[in-house]
């Protein structure tokens, strides 16, 4: 027997999605009603295991994810499948190390140190970390940093030859080379600051015919050849990693420079 | 003489970077107590140990990266140290002076140990061989193989008989130093064993691994006698008391542990360290014990006798 119904035609009308839609809030409501008359302690405590569970799943497979879209070369994906996943498993020292690999694939140099250094938080005994660590800040510059974290990772695991070799190694031969141009930029910066406040010139000469305004300024010639020799070489490392220093050539003409400033110094 | 176990002494920033190994030595000259640490940065120091309070005696400079391991000659006149610049490094401790460098080659240095004659000092290598240099030529002798992994740990007996190593897959080697053959293959522990140490009497030998245990031997007949837990991370370091009643060890959990040899309990336990601990030491007495870490601080501890 057909029987009369409001909600058959109003149905009619309405798009099913919707209609499956209503039916599960208002069985989720049902649900709710139900619940009002537990004990609330304990459902809290419940509903926050079975969100912790969730959490670690979701993380997983947003790491699995970001390292199967690392792979194929699509970096930004992967890191933001890591941000999220960080978001759900803030303590995973996996998830920043892979980040922070990535990030120095980027260039994105200081988040890429961020990262690792977060993860050798974390993890302080996972040489890995350490290593990663170690990469962003050779990316970053900071060498000697670099050289440390190596070496941490080198004492953790001194098994792997790989590390010694392609990091350690590394990273000592930049140190060298940087501690090279460092001391040669200073000695040049010493000479300019000779040059530019000379003790020669300090004292009061009284009669500017003297013999002594005449050596004072010798000195400052010398003073200016040595500088401009200075000027002159370049700390260049060879194809061999080893550090040398040469005289480049073609340089704007040093003769016209020296009288010019000899012209100055006489000037005073 | 204390009754009970307690912090005597501590040194706080004794070095500029992380403590990776400290040594207790006795002056037989003069009878002078001196303590060697070295650490991640770069540098070896001695200090004296005097009217129970440490002094700096010398820094000494050389190594171009961190310090792994440092030993004292039993005469307490001689300190090696080896770094990851894969250098050995001999030190006379009167005067702060150099006496040697020895290149090890490439990964081929890690812990050191003075021979009970002081006249050798052993070192692993990443191939698995033992090397033994002379004190005296400070060139490689000769060698002992375990055709192992990467040797992380050595230890000579007292007697002068025997020799350990560990290896960083868990290995252990001991060999009769006198016809230089490998006497026993243990494998002990699934994971790097990062110290060993035999007792007083040359009867025991006791292992420290990544896998958070402590294992006991009896050297003889190669036989396991116990195995130790309590710590909750990696054991890195472990020293036999000279009494041979107890011995310690050290984690990276931050604590230091004194064991009982014949019960094999745990009697003390000391929480002070802020990070890893890297190294423990007894002194010639076993009324001290010294420990040194990541926390670039150096303890003191007195000892019931």
């Amino acid at each position: 027997m057909a029987s009369f119904g409001w909600k058959r035609k109003v149905g009619e009308k309405v798009s099913k999605a919707t209609v499956q839609q209503f039916e599960e809030d208002s069985k989720k409501d049902e649900v709710k009603l139900e619940l009002d008359g537990v004990d609330w302690l304990h459902v809290i405590k419940r509903r926050r295991e079975v969100l912790l569970e969730d959490c670690a799943a979701k993380s997983k497979r947003l790491k699995e994810e970001g390292a199967l879209l690392a792979e194929q070369g699509r970096h930004w994906e992967a890191v933001k499948r890591w941000d999220e996943a960080i978001q759900l498993t803030p303590d995973d020292a996996h998830l920043y190390e892979m980040k922070s690999q990535v990030l120095t694939i980027l260039h994105e140099v200081f988040p890429a140190v961020q990262a690792a250094e977060t993860s050798a938080r974390l993890r302080p005994l996972w040489w890995e970390s350490w290593q990663t660590l170690g990469r962003a800040q050779l990316g970053l510059g900071e060498v000697d940093l670099a050289v440390r974290s190596f070496q941490v990772a080198v004492h953790l695991h001194p098994s792997e030859r790989r590390l010694w070799q392609d990091d350690l190694e590394w990273a000592v031969r930049l140190r060298e080379q940087k501690r090279a141009a460092q001391s040669k930029a200073n000695e040049e910066e010493e000479a300019r600051r000779l040059l530019v406040n000379a003790p020669e010139l300090q004292q009061d000469f009284d009669d500017f015919e003297s013999d002594e305004v005449i050596a004072a300024c010798t000195a400052m010639a010398e003073r200016q050849k040595r500088y401009e020799e200075l000027k002159k070489t370049a700390v260049v490392v060879d194809a061999q990693g080893a550090v040398r220093e040469i005289v480049v050539e073609g340089d704007d003409t040093p003769a016209t420079s020296t009288q010019e400033q000899l012209v100055k110094a006489r000037g005073l | 003489m204390s009754t009970q176990y307690s912090i005597l002494f501590k040194q706080e920033h004794a070095h500029d970077d992380a403590i990776w190994s400290a040594a207790w030595g006795k002056s037989e000259k003069d009878g002078s107590e001196t303590i060697v640490t070295g650490s991640l940065d770069d540098m070896v120091k001695v200090w004296k140990w005097s009217d129970e309070k440490l002094e700096l005696q010398w820094t000494l400079e050389g190594h171009q990266l961190g310090i792994v391991s440092v030993d004292i000659s039993h005469n307490g006149a001689i300190a090696a140290s080896s770094s990851l610049d894969a250098h050995i490094r001999l030190w006379d401790l009167e005067s702060g002076k150099q006496i040697k460098s020895m290149d090890a080659g490439p990964v081929d240095a890690w812990t050191v140990a003075f021979s009970p004659d002081s006249k050798y000092i052993a070192t692993g290598s990443h191939l698995g061989k033992v090397n033994i240099f002379g004190v005296e030529s400070g060139k490689k002798e000769y060698s002992l193989d375990t055709r192992g992994k990467f040797i992380l740990s050595i230890a000579y007996s007292p007697d002068g008989k025997y020799l350990a190593s560990g290896a960083i897959d868990g290995i252990i080697n001991i060999f009769d130093i006198a016809t230089g053959k490998l006497l026993h293959t243990l494998e002990g522990h699934a994971m790097p064993i990062r110290s060993l140490t035999f007792s007083p009497d040359s009867q025991l030998l006791v292992t420290a691994s990544d896998d958070g245990y402590i294992k006991i031997y009896d050297v003889q007949h190669a036989n396991l006698a116990g195995t130790l837990s309590g710590h909750a991370s990696w054991v890195l370091n472990v020293a036999f008391s000279p009494d041979d009643t107890h011995f310690v060890s050290s984690s990276s959990d931050k604590c230091v542990k004194v064991w009982d040899a014949s019960s094999r309990a745990c009697v003390n336990t000391f929480f002070d360290h802020q990070d890893q601990v890297w190294s423990v030491k007894y002194n010639s007495t076993g009324s001290k014990i010294i420990s040194a870490g990541d926390d670039r601080a150096i303890h003191i501890y007195d000892c019931p006798m």
